[in-house]
């Protein structure tokens, strides 16, 4: 097996689309061990730009693995005149969960133009963990995330209206949320899921399986 | 299948609600609804109109000067001259695109003249106008002109790499708009032998569509793995459209985009009624769900 800067080179040495993508993925495979190779996550994070989308997805799994490490990296490297860079790495985060691609998440459901990465976007700010923050943060940081949520539901895509629908789900089961912020989550996938206010069946469907879970869990 | 396109292509600038796209009077900046009908209704610059039908369209216009606007359009059309720009052709097939989409059935009658008009772009965007308008009236006039079968409807242009008729729209439309008798059927069972895998595809998901039977399904779910991805996108998009339930895992499994995958398993939830495969709907919830 190769070691890690043997695949870094090897993603470096590519010459053609499909070679990158192999390479690529091989080094997001890589088993890191006890420490991870700052030089790999910049390597991956370097390939998102690149505009090889199948690249790009094995760089984001990759990136997603390394998880809170690849973090800072991903916000500190991104060009804001690369747009492609820019939406693979609101997915890499959305996948990686961690608080401080909140703001990134935040802004990419209200003002991205790719639906692609609004709906990665709503996805992610319901998967953020909060396990490691002090009260006060955490109750800040589902605060924000659900807000944002909430004015995703008047997105004018259908499927980011949907992943809004499972942000909102996900937020309510794995955050434990008070009382009010639960309420507001139900009347947010009630409006999802009523005939008059959401035009697309399948997402007044996603909308009342979330209400559903939602109520059938303890408050 | 065509894919879903959010802008209009000759003019494919910043779409409406595109950042940086502010100022005025350039084709492609956001503009209202009172906007849209007012540059449809002048006639000097044809730019404006093209750009307006394809607002009224996407925005699902319920304003009751829109149709008779776009009627008016859609009569605009004449012999194609290719350096005119923004052609009054062009406007017509977006005038005919938008129709489709309001449903209005006062639209049907100047549709189904366009089914003979000689612009084969124009024929291509009445017929899936009047597929999605369920036109019965428009049967016999599509089955008249696919009844020469792969050989002649489609038969390779001399001219262009083309057919003679718009083939895939066309057989799409006899799917959509749900005729299921046997002479219908017979007209378009030959093109499901057509040497172009697009047009194999929109036979195969016509003649699901109108008869349930498992047997043209199989080449769909085999297109799936097409080398091209072009048609595998084709493929997600006629499954989709059929609401296939058994098709569920082969999209999942597709090498293609999530976007695409997921505008499929949306037509799986949404059209599939009509099916005797009942999967539990919430099995392509959880599909959709990990592939956001």
């Amino acid at each position: 097996m190769s070691t890690i800067a043997a695949r870094i080179e090897a993603v470096q040495q590519a010459a053609s689309a499909q070679a990158l993508f192999v390479a690529t993925r091989a080094l997001a495979e890589a088993d890191h061990g006890e420490s991870i190779d700052p030089a790999a996550i910049r390597c991956l994070v370097e390939v998102l730009g690149f505009n090889n989308p199948g690249a790009a997805v094995a760089a984001v799994d990759g990136l997603i693995r390394l998880g809170s490490s690849a973090v800072d990296p991903l916000l500190t490297s991104l060009d804001p005149r690369n747009y492609g860079a820019r939406a693979w790495a609101v997915r890499a985060l959305a996948g990686i969960g961690d608080v401080r691609g909140l703001e990134l998440l935040e802004e990419a459901l209200a003002t991205d133009v790719g639906p692609s990465v609004r709906r990665a976007a709503a996805c992610g700010l319901g998967q953020l963990q909060l396990a490691s923050l002090e009260a006060a943060e955490r109750h800040q940081v589902r605060e924000r995330a659900l807000s944002a949520l909430v004015a995703g539901c008047t997105d004018g895509e259908w499927v980011v209206r949907y992943a809004v629908a499972v942000g909102l789900e996900a937020l309510g089961r794995r955050m434990e949320p008070l009382p009010q912020q639960r309420q507001r989550t139900l009347t947010a996938l009630e409006a999802l899921s009523r005939l008059e206010l959401e035009p697309t069946p399948v997402v007044r469907l996603r909308a009342r399986l979330a209400q559903q879970r939602l109520q059938e869990q303890k408050p | 299948m065509s894919l879903p396109s959010p802008v209009p292509a000759p003019l494919a600038g910043p779409g409406p609600g595109a950042p940086g796209s502010g100022g005025t009077g350039h084709p492609g900046d956001p503009i209202d609804e009172v906007e849209a009908l007012a540059r449809l209704r002048q006639s000097d610059d044809p730019s404006l109109q093209y750009y307006a039908a394809w607002w009224l369209g996407r925005h699902r216009s319920r304003h009751p000067e829109a149709v008779p606007l776009l009627l008016c359009a859609l009569r605009q059309r004449r012999p194609r001259d290719p350096g005119a720009g923004v052609e009054e052709n062009a406007v017509a097939r977006n005038a005919a695109r938008a129709l489709g989409k309001l449903g209005d059935p006062a639209a049907v009658d100047d549709l189904l003249a366009s089914l003979d008009d000689e612009d084969d772009g124009l024929r291509e965007a009445a017929a899936r106008a009047l597929g999605e308008l369920r036109a019965l009236r428009a049967v016999p006039v599509l089955q008249r002109r696919l009844a020469s079968g792969p050989s002649g409807a489609g038969a390779v242009r001399s001219d262009s790499p083309r057919l003679h008729e718009p083939c895939e729209a066309m057989l799409e439309a006899l799917g959509e708009i749900g005729v299921a008798e046997a002479p219908v059927l017979a007209v378009i069972e030959p093109f499901t032998a057509h040497e172009r895998p697009l047009i194999r595809s929109a036979a195969c998901r016509a003649l699901l569509q109108l008869s349930g039977e498992p047997c043209w399904a199989t080449e769909l779910l085999q297109l799936l793995e097409h080398p091209q991805l072009q048609v595998r996108r084709a493929a997600l998009m006629d499954l989709g459209a059929v609401g296939w339930r058994p098709a569920l895992e082969p999209i999942c499994r597709t090498l293609a985009e999530n976007s695409l995958k997921l505008i499929a398993l949306r037509g799986l939830v949404e059209n599939g009624e009509h099916h005797e495969f009942q999967t539990e709907h919430t099995a392509v919830l959880q599909a959709m769900d990990a592939l956001l």
